[in-house]
């Protein structure tokens, strides 16, 4: 590997620095100010790293088993959805260390003294704080074992180059090789590659394993949130509640969990970040973010064109698999393929074009137990996020479904409706009985029926509330019609046999995943024909029948699109039209 | 140049926050500063600007970063240098332009000083703030007299004798006397307002040298405010404005300014020591001479000098926060009277400086953090909401807390007001605006027209007698399911000013108006206000009228007409205001509108609440093939084009609710003599045309009531116009809507004539007067045909019977069992089940 003389991978502030001295030497360039915080030439070089040399696969994400053994100041990736927003931090982005100037971006402290230097650029950043994505199906995320070993082998090999490198050819080392050593903490770093890690990394070094983040505290095992702080992206591009990626430094370092003494301060300004020990809640300096789509959670199955014939395969395959989940009710299946399907296109004042949430009815407490638990294992099967809610009274008195701003801790207290787009919550009513609700319950009951009928959550900011757009696919279990979460859709559930609890091929799971992710996203259009015609068709059947109301035709056309799409079909066509309109025929002979 | 448009060079000069804490005044060092340095110690030492110590400045010192050394040593050499350009050290290359306007008049001065890093002279700065002092007049003030004295002299002489201890100075008034000198002090803050405060203290001493109180400057109204995500690091140490609400408060912390030690070895008192950069140092030795013990000092408690301090975090106001973001805040800073300014919930207006500290890792560590933390060293807080309690117009849209949806208090800009003005000047406004109202929802343009008289709604009058008038518009919307009138309720609901939607169904009496509970901690009974009391001002939207109880329905009698809810339970007895409109939609008993009956038979509501609606709209789904293809278009072309819904043409919900509450707040038409002629002869008319010549019967066709309604259409529809006057054509509008919506739902359907005792009573005067032919006929057949005491008939044939007779009018079983049943209560005849038996 000829390649950059530094490693992306193992020492990604290296290649920071190595970039910032050459953008600062070259040419007139030589005032760091100039460059406002913004990039100068690094991002660039990760970006060649991580998707031309295809280095994306080598970097190790972030969760509770890999935070064992990831070093800090290396490379690392976590995914996660943006829970809240921190607000700007201010830092000494560029500083001068007797002549030379050096940079801060993107570490937390300072590698070299900077304390009597009036020199200084004053950049800024942005604090997120992020939480593995809620409801995220142990499918999506890649197979552990894999990533340990290939990492493990990474480091491991780019210590021993990165160490030759510094000796040989890393002209930066040699030139500060006095002053460095001069201060005993930089010269640990100078050897180790880290600056202040604690002792037992270096003792690490030797060992097999590494313990670098020994003193990280797990408060859960499973649950692992970030501090990412985002550097070149405007406001706008993230935004809360988007399940990004971030690619970037990991920073930990014990002595900031020190800060507590100096209560003035903290009492005083960052409340958020004192809940947020550094020890419990590491940070990573974002140099490349992107935002995840379930395309990039899915793994193995090729991306390729969604062509028809392929489509109609995987939809047939997909729903014999739901009719039989569903005990050989195929009218449930259809209309489950369909919901699986909806996704919010577009929003007015009170239209919400594209969902379509399904309300299965008739379904008892011991129905439930048996189809219920095989449709939300299926449906985790198949949707990167889902979510389940058994809407007894309790809970409705009880849960915080809606995220609140705490301003003790000023930080937004997640609620169970705080959920990424295309998360998939199943609503668990027949264990609903009669009771009294209290006013949380009722706050409750109101934030579901928002939720189903306008796709939004309010968040309670205490002296505002907020509401925040949702696309959120609701299936909704109950005996009767449901009136907390009233569904754009009420099907009667008719089993005819208990299904089968077959597991499906791996492969053919797969492929169902990517049919979903696929065709959720494809154009539709209705020619000017078909136009005519469904135009036609709904007047007649309004004439016919005089309770329909703009209400149903919105259905209607909802489900054309996704019947149409569930094809492959980017047009309506009069036979998918048709298929609505039997389906729905179907539906009222049930309701009957 | 803009206070932000010029690249700050961070590198040197004060705008780094490195040297935030050492205020560059010191190098100021011109004769007057010594003579009051050494009073001023003593006596404020709070806001001790221009004392010798080498930090001394009124905002905090918090920062505890090690100053860089230079700092004090560059700072004096511009004092010893003769020549300007010293100041301009190699590394202090500013871009500031020099001081152009008034730099000629120091000339006598023989050695400028200049504020550190910068080449502004402090001299010049000085005699610009006295010039601005002295001379500055208001507009009005300048032609009225000019030898007069300048608004800031007056207020320099009030706060003399108030022993007040700061002076509000509008910041807009600096930048209109001398623009450069605003943009000196927007740019440098702590220096200009340090001068600031010297020449105060010298007109103050020159009024009356034995004030020795220490008179600070405020500023505040500057010309253009921040917001709170834009702040970033050009803005450290400059003086911004924002607005937010304060969310909350630390407690009080007493902040050392002043030590005083005692030798615990000879009890010897030291000289008061200043605090300096957020510390103290405690002298090693006692400086007794006779004494010098070693490490004997201890801190005097009594004799230090403390000020207050507090900590308060602001939010940004909801409207700055971009979609999918979550509100931002900053941490203000305030001293002494400012302390307890603001409680958490005010929304404020903050004139500070943002400042940057660095943090350092650990306190015994010197390593310091890259990052900053930051705060605005708060100089002026105001309220914004304060003037909105103190205006009194009882229409006047005022937002409570619990209202998130539109923020009043965002004081609407001169553009705005300007851009609604123009709106309003359109010819086809009251057309627009109507198009704008739901444009979702087709047709009803009529309904769209009262709804949106309701949003503007009437002047309320009360009379010295203390008979009042509402001015806020009723209306009822009765109509099919699937008509959405829901989504009309919804959508006003959403435009109005602290709307409450509620509905029926789960509405109760207490729940609309006001309950008392026990509170669970002290004990005491608390009034808890409900629905329609929470919508004081505002529009209280009620679903599903038709199926509130009648114990609820009740209540809404007092507050449609009194405008009150008057409560006497468990020990309170209070009347609340409730000057709310009310918005409420019914369905038919049936499940549609049975056009053959009355509006009183199909809703059920009893005609007392029903009168007191000022406009009523049947809302019927008539089975129009047209309506129905339009909406079967539109719905499919909402599937079809993904993105764009909107129409054109249409105003879209901020504009529109600014122009409601502009409108609300600020226009109060007047009746003009020809709209007053016009409403009277326009209401003698409507009464008239009940009068059938020659018929003795009496059909009303308008009350009283109806006039009222009218008075407040009209002023609403002026409203909309902006127009101070109701004229002819607001009055002429008023009537058809009146007319349209009476026409609907009070038009007694065998006549075609507006009869108001339908809603009055239910009855029409028509029915009324076919009901009693019915009776007539009916007894007259059971006298013919029915014997005393013989068989029963049964009810059918009797109505064979009457058709025969009565072959014009169509007779129903219903209107015949009304009319037996009649006769049975006057003991005429015996019902049972379906015979009828004479007696």
């Amino acid at each position: 590997m000829g390649g950059p003389p530094y490693d992306c991978l193992a020492n990604p502030l290296g290649a920071v620095r190595l970039t910032f001295e050459k953008a600062i030497g070259s040419g007139t360039q030589t005032h760091p100010s100039a460059f406002d915080g913004k990039d100068w030439g690094a991002l660039d070089v990760f970006r060649h790293f991580l998707f031309q040399e295809s280095g994306l696969s080598q970097v190790p994400i972030l969760n509770p088993k890999t935070m064992r053994w990831v070093r800090p100041y290396t490379l690392v990736r976590y995914r996660g959805m943006i829970q809240d927003m921190l607000g700007n931090e201010i830092y000494a982005g560029a500083y001068k260390d007797g002549y030379l100037w050096r940079t801060n971006k993107f570490m937390d402290i300072s590698q070299y003294p900077m304390g009597s230097s009036p020199d200084m650029c004053v950049w800024e950043r942005r604090l997120l704080y992020c939480v593995p994505v809620p409801g995220q199906s142990s499918w999506t995320e890649p197979s552990c074992e894999m990533n340990l070993n290939q990492g493990m082998d990474q480091s491991s090999q780019n210590r021993g180059k990165r160490r030759r490198m510094d000796d040989e050819d890393d002209p930066m080392d040699v030139v500060h090789d006095d002053e460095v050593k001069s201060s005993p903490t930089t010269k640990k770093m100078r050897e180790d590659g880290f600056p202040f890690s604690s002792p037992e990394s270096r003792d690490s070094k030797t060992g097999s394993s590494c313990t670098s983040m020994a003193t990280f505290q797990y408060v859960d095992k499973d649950y692992l949130p970030c501090l990412v702080k985002i550097y070149d992206s405007p406001e706008s591009e993230l935004k809360l509640n988007d399940v990004v990626e971030f690619i970037g430094v990991l920073s930990f370092d014990s002595e900031l969990a020190l800060e507590k003494d100096d209560e003035l301060s903290n009492n005083f300004y960052d409340d958020a970040l004192v809940y947020l020990p550094p020890n419990k809640v590491p940070r990573l300096h974002c140099i490349i973010h992107r935002k995840l789509a379930v395309h990039d959670f899915l793994q193995g199955f090729p991306i390729m064109e969604p062509k028809p014939h392929l489509v109609k395969e995987i939809r047939e395959a997909l729903f014999r698999h739901l009719t039989a989940v569903l005990g050989n009710d195929g009218v449930a299946a259809h209309f489950m393929l369909l919901h699986l399907l909806s996704k919010v296109h577009a929003r007015a004042f009170d239209v919400f074009v594209g969902k379509l949430s399904l309300n299965l009815i008739g379904l008892s407490k011991e129905s439930v137990s048996v189809f219920g638990i095989r449709l939300s294992q299926a449906v985790k099967n198949l949707l990167p996020f889902t979510h389940c809610i058994p809407l007894t009274l309790e809970y409705l008195n009880t849960a915080s479904l809606a995220p609140k701003r705490d301003y003790q801790t000023n930080r937004l207290i997640r609620g169970v409706l705080q959920l990424p787009e295309g998360s998939h919550l199943m609503v668990d009513e027949t264990q609903l009985e009669s009771g009294t609700l209290n006013s949380k319950g009722i706050e409750n009951t109101k934030l579901l029926k928002n939720l189903v009928e306008f796709q939004k959550v309010e968040y309670d900011f205490q002296y505002c509330k907020m509401e925040m757009a949702a696309d959120v696919q609701l299936l909704i279990f109950s005996e009767g019609k449901s009136n907390i979460v009233p569904a754009d859709v009420v099907i009667p559930f008719q089993p005819s046999s208990l299904g089968s609890s077959e597991i499906p091929v791996a492969e053919a799971v797969e492929a169902w995943r990517w049919y979903l992710a696929t065709v959720q996203s494809l154009p539709y259009s209705i020619g000017s024909e078909m136009q005519k015609e469904v135009e036609d068709d709904l007047v007649a059947a309004r004439q016919a029948d005089r309770s329909l109301g703009s209400q149903d035709f919105n259905r209607w056309m909802t489900m054309a699109r996704l019947v149409s799409t569930s094809f492959g079909e980017t047009s309506l066509s009069m036979e998918h039209w048709q298929m609505v309109k039997e389906l729905e025929r179907l539906r009222m002979e049930r309701l009957k | 140049m803009a206070s932000d448009s010029s690249p700050v060079n961070f590198n040197n000069g004060p705008s780094s926050p490195q040297d935030s804490s050492s205020s560059p005044i010191p190098n100021t060092s011109s004769p007057a500063h010594r003579r009051r340095g050494g009073r001023r110690q003593t006596s404020t030492p709070s806001s001790a600007a221009a004392t010798p110590p080498p930090n001394p400045s009124r905002f905090a010192k918090s920062s505890s970063t090690p100053t860089p050394s230079r700092s004090t040593r560059r700072g004096r050499r511009p004092a010893t240098s003769p020549t300007p350009t010293a100041a301009a050290t190699p590394s202090s290359t500013d871009d500031f332009p020099p001081p152009s306007s008034d730099g000629g008049e120091d000339m006598e001065e023989a050695t400028p000083t200049f504020v550190w890093g910068t080449n502004i002279s402090v001299q010049d700065v000085k005699n610009a703030i006295q010039m601005f002092i002295k001379h500055f007049r208001e507009t009005q003030e300048l032609s009225n007299d000019i030898y007069g004295e300048g608004k800031y002299t007056r207020l320099i002489h009030r706060v003399l004798e108030i022993e007040g201890e700061w002076i509000d100075v509008d910041a807009q008034d600096v930048f209109s006397y001398d623009s450069d000198l605003y943009n000196k002090m927007v740019r440098y803050p702590l220096e200009v307002l340090a001068i600031f405060d010297i020449v105060l203290m010298d007109i103050v001493s020159l009024i009356n040298p034995l004030f020795d109180k220490h008179v600070q400057v405020r500023i505040h109204n500057l010309k253009s405010a921040t917001s709170m995500r834009n702040l970033n690091p050009s803005d450290i140490e400059k003086m911004v404005s924002l607005k937010g609400m304060v969310i909350r408060c630390s407690s009080i912390i007493p902040e050392i300014r002043e030590a005083v030690f005692r030798c615990i070895v000879c009890g010897y008192h030291s000289d008061p020591v200043v605090v300096d950069r957020g510390r103290i140092t405690e002298p090693t030795t006692c400086s007794k001479p006779d004494c010098l013990a070693k490490n004997s000092m201890t801190l005097v408690h009594n004799r230090c000098r403390f000020a207050d301090k507090q900590i308060v975090r602001l939010q940004e106001t909801p409207d700055e926060i971009p979609e999918g973001g979550t509100p931002h805040t900053v941490s203000l800073l305030m001293h002494d009277k400012l302390v307890d300014a603001g409680k958490p919930g005010d929304r404020v207006e903050v004139t500070g400086i943002y400042r940057a500290m660095s943090v350092r890792v650990g306190p015994t560590q010197r390593t310091v953090k890259s990052l900053f933390k930051t705060y605005i060293d708060c100089l002026h807080i105001k309220k914004t909401d304060k003037s909105r309690m103190m205006a009194e117009d009882p229409m006047e849209v005022d937002n409570g807390s619990q209202s998130q949806r539109i923020e009043d208090d965002v004081q609407l800009d001169e553009d705005k007001v300007e851009e609604l003005k123009e709106l309003s000047k359109q010819p086809d406004i009251y057309e627009r605006l109507t198009r704008s109202l739901a444009p979702n929802i087709w047709e009803l343009d009529d309904v769209k027209k009262g709804l949106l008289c309701q949003l503007f709604g009437g002047n309320a009058l009360k009379l010295p007698s203390g008979a009042s008038f509402r001015g806020d518009i009723n209306i009822l919307l009765v109509g099919d399911p699937g008509t959405s009138k829901s989504q009309l309720l919804q959508y006003i609901h959403k435009l109005s000013p602290r709307g409450i939607y509620t509905s029926g169904r789960g509405s109760s009496a207490v729940g609309l108006t006001a309950y008392v509970t026990k509170d669970p901690e002290t004990g005491e009974t608390v009034l808890e206000s409900g629905a329609l009391v929470l919508s004081d001002r505002g529009i209280c939207c009620i679903d599903e009228f038709d199926k509130m109880s009648d114990n609820a329905r009740s209540m809404l009698h007092e507050v449609m007409e009194q405008q009150t809810v008057s409560i006497a339970k468990a020990g309170i007895i209070a009347s609340l205001n409730a000057r709310t409109s009310v918005l409420a939609c019914a369905n038919p008993s049936g499940s549609r509108y049975n056009p053959r009956l009355s509006v009183i038979d199909n809703i059920h509501l009893p005609p007392t609440l029903l009168s007191r609606f000022d406009l009523i709209y049947l809302i019927l789904d008539k089975a129009d093939e047209q309506t129905d293809r339009h909406l079967a278009k539109h719905i499919v072309s909402l599937h079809f084009e993904d993105t764009e819904i909107a129409e054109q043409d249409v105003l879209d919900l901020a504009t529109l609710t600014a122009y409601v509450s502009y409108a609300r707040k600020n226009i109060h038409p007047k009746l003009s003599d020809e709209a007053a002629e016009e409403l009277t002869r326009g209401y003698v008319d409507m009464r008239k045309r009940g009068n059938f010549p020659g018929s003795s019967k009496k059909v009303i066709t308008a009350t009283p009531r109806q006039i009222e309604s009218l008075i407040r259409l009209s002023e609403a529809l002026a409203r909309i116009r902006f127009s101070e006057w109701v004229e002819m054509r607001d009055v002429t509008e008023a009537f058809r809507l009146l007319e349209v919506a009476m026409q609907q739902s009070a038009t007694d359907h065998s006549t075609g004539t507006i009869d108001m005792d339908l809603i009055t009573t239910g009855v029409s005067a028509s029915e009324r007067m076919r009901r009693e032919n019915v009776l007539s006929a009916t007894r007259n057949i059971i006298m013919e045909k029915v014997q005393l005491g013989g068989p029963s008939v049964r009810l059918l044939e009797l109505l064979d019977e009457l058709k025969k007779q009565s072959s014009g009018n169509e007779i129903h079983l219903h209107d015949l069992r009304n009319a037996v049943s009649t006769l049975a209560s006057e003991g005429f005849v015996v019902l049972h089940g379906d015979s009828v038996k004479r007696i």
